[in-house]
């Protein structure tokens, strides 16, 4: 055996440790203002009840739902007084199960914006 | 009658809302038990089979892969009444509950492991104790019943000079004979005692004394082995509930509907009739079940 493979035997591995941290600031909730939780979701309603009573609570309404992909809905209580919830769910549904099949939660951004014209007599 | 509270598995494994499926899934695993009550704080809130475990993702909790409505039985229900639940529902247990709280389970296989000891081994009848159970669920329907006593002529005879297995041999027919007359949905048929059995019918009572006769005529026109000669006797009684009437003293119970059927079967015997109508009279429903004979 040759003296530079001797030396190559012998010596240690060098071993080193990289870190990389990412930091950011964890939303409270972890949500936006809907959640549709799909029917094989590794999460079902009560925990996500769970969490939301934990994280907000009283500001999110659970909906138990009949749908062929999705269990419940979870909506922002302050959103229901800008548009009811028969009037957004059925339109949040049909976006979602778009996207998403059973096994997903959904979270979703809604921004309502609300157009009024009034005449008033001079 | 035997009660749910005498059977049930009292030893309960139970789980939390807030376990995890996959917890529960090695749980059942472990014990070998396809479903387990649900409980939450002392109450009972749902129950978790494994084929609830099967369609869900093993992150879920309990609370979400449960059944919460739960088909319970307090520990005073009869047997026949858990069976009737369980096929009903379609389900594999049912939760003994008193109030709120869990106190057993009663699994189908232990229910009819149980009430496989009511059906006659030789004849694969029904014995008397469902006679009586049958014949009050009737009567709580709303319908008019009618039982017929029907019982061999001499049988202790053919016993006697030709031993018990000719016996045994000869109630079979006969209890396969009584089968292809009675109609099925209309008629019950049960093995009562010894050489006698006993028919519950929603028929009326003239109709029910032309199918006691069809089923004396149906023995006695068979062609039995070795020239032996069956013969039978049959007695008729009718009841209906009685309407809600004040001042009435002792109110009938299908126990005596039955006994009267059995004096009318003993008095046709005597009289060589081959059937004899008792009459009818009106059953109370209250304390209707009374002691009955629980073996053949």
């Amino acid at each position: 055996m040759s003296s530079k493979t001797r030396s190559l035997l012998g010596s240690e591995p060098l071993r080193k440790a990289e870190m990389t941290i990412r930091l950011s600031e964890f939303e409270i909730p972890p949500m936006q203002d809907a959640l549709l939780v799909g029917k094989q979701a590794p999460i079902g309603p009560e925990a996500v009840r769970s969490m939301v009573d934990a994280l907000s609570p009283e500001q999110y309404e659970i909906i138990r739902i009949e749908h062929q992909v999705f269990e419940a809905a979870v909506l922002k209580r302050s959103l229901l007084k800008l548009l009811p919830k028969d009037k957004l769910l059925p339109i949040l549904l049909e976006e979602c199960e778009r996207v998403a099949d059973e096994h997903a939660v959904v979270k979703a951004q809604v921004n309502i914006v609300i157009q009024v014209n009034r005449a008033v007599d001079l | 009658m035997q009660t749910i509270g005498e059977i049930m598995t009292k030893e309960l494994v139970t789980v939390k809302p807030e376990d995890s499926v996959a917890r529960v899934a090695e749980l059942m695993e472990r014990t070998r038990i396809g479903g387990l009550p649900v409980v939450e704080g002392g109450r009972l809130v749902g129950i978790i089979s494994s084929r609830d475990i099967r369609r869900c993702h093993p992150n879920r909790l309990i609370a979400d892969a449960m059944t919460k409505e739960v088909v319970t039985v307090p520990p005073t229900c009869s047997l026949w009444e858990a069976k009737e639940l369980l096929e009903r529902h379609g389900i594999e247990r049912l939760v003994v509950v008193d109030g709120d709280c869990p106190v057993g389970v009663v699994t189908k296989s232990l229910l009819y492991a149980e009430l496989g000891k009511h059906i006659d081994a030789l004849t694969g009848l029904q014995q008397a104790a469902f006679l009586q159970r049958k014949a009050l669920e009737l009567l709580q329907d709303g319908k008019e019943i009618a039982i017929i006593f029907l019982d061999l002529d001499d049988f202790g005879a053919v016993d006697k000079e030709l031993g018990h297995v000719v016996g045994d041999e000869i109630l079979c027919r006969v209890a396969k004979i009584l089968g292809g007359v009675v109609e099925e949905g209309f008629d019950y048929l049960f093995r009562y005692a010894g050489d006698e059995f006993a028919v519950v019918t929603v028929k009326p009572l003239e109709e029910a004394r032309k199918l006691a006769l069809r089923m004396v005529n149906a023995i006695s026109e068979e062609e039995w082995p070795l020239g032996i000669k069956v013969a039978a006797s049959a007695g008729v009684a009718g009841g209906r509930r009685a309407s809600p009437r004040e001042g009435d003293l002792e109110p009938y119970t299908v126990s005596d509907l039955i006994n009267m059927a059995s004096l009318a079967s003993t008095r046709a015997k005597k009289e060589r009739r081959q059937v004899v109508v008792a009459g009818e009279i009106e059953l109370r429903e209250a304390n209707c079940i009374q002691q009955c004979p629980e073996t053949v």
